[in-house]
C-alpha cells in the first residue's frame, strides 16, 4: 500500500464505491471546515499501461466540467494529479442515489409506483439539466438511468444530477450566436442541428419498433399530458422530437403536482416517504485501489442493493463510471474479479484494454 | 441564454497585452528579454506545425496547442518548462481534449526523425510527465475557441467567399499563431481582422460591410496592424537572433 498523496490527506477515506474501466470511485469526506464532513465521491482515473498518458475521457471530461455550472448537473470541486503514479483525481460533490437504483428499488418491490410528484421532479429537473447543456452546444452522448443522479439527505436532497461527462462532446455554436449576442447586425443563418441526424437515425431504426411496443404498454391515459409528454419525447424523427427547451414548457409541468427541487419528499401531505436504500462501500479499499479479500460492506441501511446482486451497476456507480451492465455474474466471481490484490499477476479484465 | 464563447473559460481569461508581455523572473535571470521571449514563443509555433503535419492531424490541433503554450508561458518560466518539450508535449494534449489523439510514442518517432540535435531527444514518459504539468499549469481549462469556425460564415456574408480570399484569409489566420492574439482577443473579432487585412491587400472596398458590423473597428483594425507588423518584423529575424535567444535558455 503506497503512501497517500499529499492533497488526499483533506479527506478521510470512507471507501470504494465503484469502478470501471478506465478508474476506481471512491466515497471521501472533507475533513475542515468550512465543509468539514462534506461528502464527496472521488473519482481515480489510472495511467494508462500502454504508455498514452491522461486517458482522452478523462481529459474531456475534465474539460467540458470545467466550462458548466448548472444546478442540475454534477459539480466538479477539485482535480488533483498524483505526479509519482501519474493518476488523476476528480473529486464531486457526493450523491446518494442515482435513477437505476430508484427504478430498480421500485421495480423489485413490486407492488408499489414511483408517485407522480417524484417522477415529474426528477423529469422536470433533468430536463433542466439538459436544456442547460444543449444550449451550451454540449451533447451528453451517454444518458442513462446510472448516470442521472440524486442527492441524498442534505441541503440538496432530492435534486438531480447530470454526471459522467466522459463521451460527452462541445459542439461549435453556428455564428447564428454572434448574430444573437448583438455583435454582428445581420439576418441569422440557419443553424445545423447538433445531433448527427443520420447516426441517430440508424439507433432509432433499431429501436424503434422496442419505443413503440413500450408506448403500448405505459399504464397511462392516452388522453394524459404525462403520455403526451413521452410520445413527444419519444417521436422517432429527431426534427419532428420535442428539445428539452420545449419539453419544460408542456403542460404535463404545469399541472398538479407540480414538479419540485426536492423530488424525493412528496409536497403532499399523507404521501409516504421512500427511504432509498443508500449506495454499498466497499470499506476494505484504500486510494490505490488494494483491498483485502472481504465482500462489501454496505455504510447503513443498505438492504436489497447490497446483497449478491449480479451485474452491478448504477447501484454501486455515483462518481460515474460506466459499467458492463449486460454481463451478468455471479457476485462473487465479479467480486474476485475486481479485488486482485496487487502482485498476484492477474490484473484487469481484458476489456480494459481494448476500452482505451 | 447566451452559449458558448461569451460564457466560456476561454472568454473570462483573455488577457491584456501587458499582462501577457511579462518576462518570467528565472528567464530574466538567465538574461532572456522580452523580444526573445516573443521570438521564441513564435519559433516553437514551427515544430508545432511540422510535427501535426507529420501525424497528420488538423490545423484546429495546431491552433489549440499553441493556445495552450502560450498560456502556459503566461505563468510558467521556459526554464522550468522548456519549450523543446512544451511545444510537442501540447500538441499532444491539443490532439485528445480535439478528438483526434494521437499516439505518444508516434510523435516521439516523429521528433526523432525530423531533429538530429540532441536538445529535442525526449523520451515518450518525458512527453507524459510534462503532459500532467501543463494540464496543472493549465488550471484544467482546456476549452478553445479559434476564429476558423467564424471564418468562412463572415467570409461568405461579405461575398468574397471565392477560393483565393479564402486561402488568403486562411493562411492570415494561421499565422495570427505566431503572435499572442488568441489569448488577447475573442477569436471572432481576429477573424474579421484577418478579413481585413486580406480585402486591403486584395484592394477590395469593404468598408460599408464592416460598418453594418456592430463590432468595435478600432479594436479590429488595431489587431489588423499588429499582424501587418509581425510580418513586416518577421523578415528581418534571422537564424542567428533566435539561436541567440535559445542559447541563453541553456542551463
Amino acid at each position: 500500500m503506497g503512501e497517500k498523496p499529499e492533497w488526499l490527506q483533506q479527506y478521510n477515506l470512507i471507501g470504494k464505491i465503484g469502478e470501471g474501466t478506465y478508474g476506481l470511485v471512491f466515497l471521501a469526506k472533507t475533513k475542515s471546515p468550512p465543509n468539514c464532513g462534506k461528502s464527496i465521491a472521488i473519482k481515480k482515473f489510472k495511467q494508462s499501461k500502454d504508455g498514452d498518458g491522461v486517458s482522452p475521457t478523462a481529459i474531456r471530461e475534465i474539460m467540458l466540467l470545467r466550462e458548466i455550472t448548472h444546478e442540475n448537473v454534477v459539480k466538479l470541486v477539485n482535480v488533483h494529479i498524483n505526479h509519482n503514479d501519474m493518476s488523476l483525481y476528480l473529486a464531486f460533490d457526493y450523491a446518494e442515489h442515482d435513477l437505476y437504483e430508484i427504478i430498480r428499488h421500485h421495480r423489485d418491490k413490486g407492488n408499489n409506483m414511483i408517485n407522480q410528484y417524484t417522477v415529474k421532479s426528477l423529469l422536470w429537473q433533468l430536463l433542466n439539466g439538459l436544456n442547460y447543456l444543449h444550449s451550451n452546444w454540449i451533447i451528453h452522448r451517454d444518458l442513462k438511468p446510472s448516470n442521472i443522479l440524486v442527492m441524498g439527505e442534505g441541503e440538496e436532497h432530492g435534486v438531480v444530477k447530470i454526471a459522467d461527462f466522459g463521451l460527452a462532446r462541445i459542439y461549435q455554436a453556428p455564428l447564428k450566436t454572434l448574430f444573437d449576442n448583438g455583435v454582428v447586425g445581420a439576418e441569422a443563418k440557419s443553424t445545423s442541428n447538433p445531433f448527427q441526424l443520420d447516426q441517430l437515425d440508424k439507433i432509432f431504426k433499431g429501436t424503434s419498433m422496442r419505443i413503440l411496443d413500450y408506448m403500448g404498454a405505459v399504464p397511462l391515459s392516452t388522453k394524459s399530458a404525462s403520455f403526451d409528454l413521452l410520445s413527444k419525447m419519444l417521436e422517432y424523427d429527431p426534427r419532428k422530437r420535442i428539445t428539452a427547451a420545449q419539453a419544460i414548457e408542456h403542460d404535463y409541468f404545469r399541472s398538479e403536482p407540480l414538479p419540485g427541487r426536492n423530488a424525493l419528499v412528496p409536497s403532499q401531505p399523507g404521501e409516504k416517504v421512500i427511504n432509498y436504500p443508500t449506495r454499498p462501500v466497499d470499506t476494505n479499499t484504500d486510494f490505490e485501489g488494494t483491498t483485502s479479500l472481504q465482500p462489501p460492506q454496505p455504510v447503513t441501511s443498505g438492504n436489497a442493493i447490497s446483497g449478491g446482486m449480479p451485474g452491478m451497476g448504477g447501484g454501486m456507480n455515483p462518481g460515474n463510471i460506466p459499467m458492463p451492465r449486460g454481463v451478468a455474474q455471479p457476485h462473487q466471481q465479479h467480486h474476485l474479479r475486481r479485488k486482485d490484490p496487487p502482485g498476484t499477476g492477474t490484473g484487469y479484465p481484458p476489456q480494459q484494454k481494448s476500452r482505451r | 441564454m447566451a452559449a458558448n464563447f461569451w460564457n466560456s473559460s476561454h472568454y473570462k481569461q483573455l488577457f491584456d497585452q501587458e499582462e501577457v508581455d511579462v518576462v518570467h523572473p528565472l528567464d530574466k535571470d538567465k538574461g532572456i528579454t522580452l523580444e526573445d521571449f516573443k521570438l521564441i514563443k513564435m519559433h516553437m509555433v514551427i515544430p508545432i506545425c511540422k510535427l501535426a503535419q507529420q501525424v497528420k492531424v488538423r490545423q484546429r490541433v495546431v491552433a489549440t496547442a499553441v493556445t495552450y503554450m502560450r498560456r502556459l508561458y503566461t505563468r510558467k518560466s521556459m526554464s522550468e518548462y522548456d519549450p523543446r518539450l512544451v511545444a510537442p508535449t501540447c500538441l499532444y494534449l491539443a490532439s485528445k481534449a480535439e478528438e483526434s489523439t494521437v499516439q505518444a510514442r508516434l510523435l516521439v518517432y516523429c521528433i526523432k526523425k525530423m531533429y538530429s540535435d540532441d536538445k529535442y531527444r525526449y523520451e515518450i514518459k518525458d512527453i507524459l510527465e510534462m503532459e500532467m504539468k501543463i494540464l496543472e499549469a493549465l488550471n484544467y481549462y482546456l476549452v478553445v475557441f479559434h476564429p476558423y469556425r467564424s471564418l468562412p460564415q463572415f467570409l461568405q456574408d461579405a461575398g468574397m467567399n471565392d477560393i483565393s480570399m479564402t486561402q488568403l484569409t486562411w493562411g492570415l489566420v494561421n499565422d495570427t499563431y505566431r503572435m499572442d492574439l488568441i489569448l488577447i482577443h475573442p477569436p471572432h473579432l481576429i477573424a474579421l481582422a484577418c478579413i481585413y487585412t486580406a480585402s486591403v491587400y486584395r484592394e477590395k472596398d469593404k468598408t460599408a460591410w464592416f460598418e453594418e458590423l456592430r463590432v468595435d473597428m478600432n479594436v479590429v483594425k488595431n489587431i489588423a496592424m499588429e499582424i501587418l507588423d509581425f510580418y513586416e518584423s518577421h523578415r528581418l529575424i534571422t537564424d542567428e537572433r533566435i539561436n541567440a535567444a535559445f542559447n541563453k535558455l541553456k542551463p
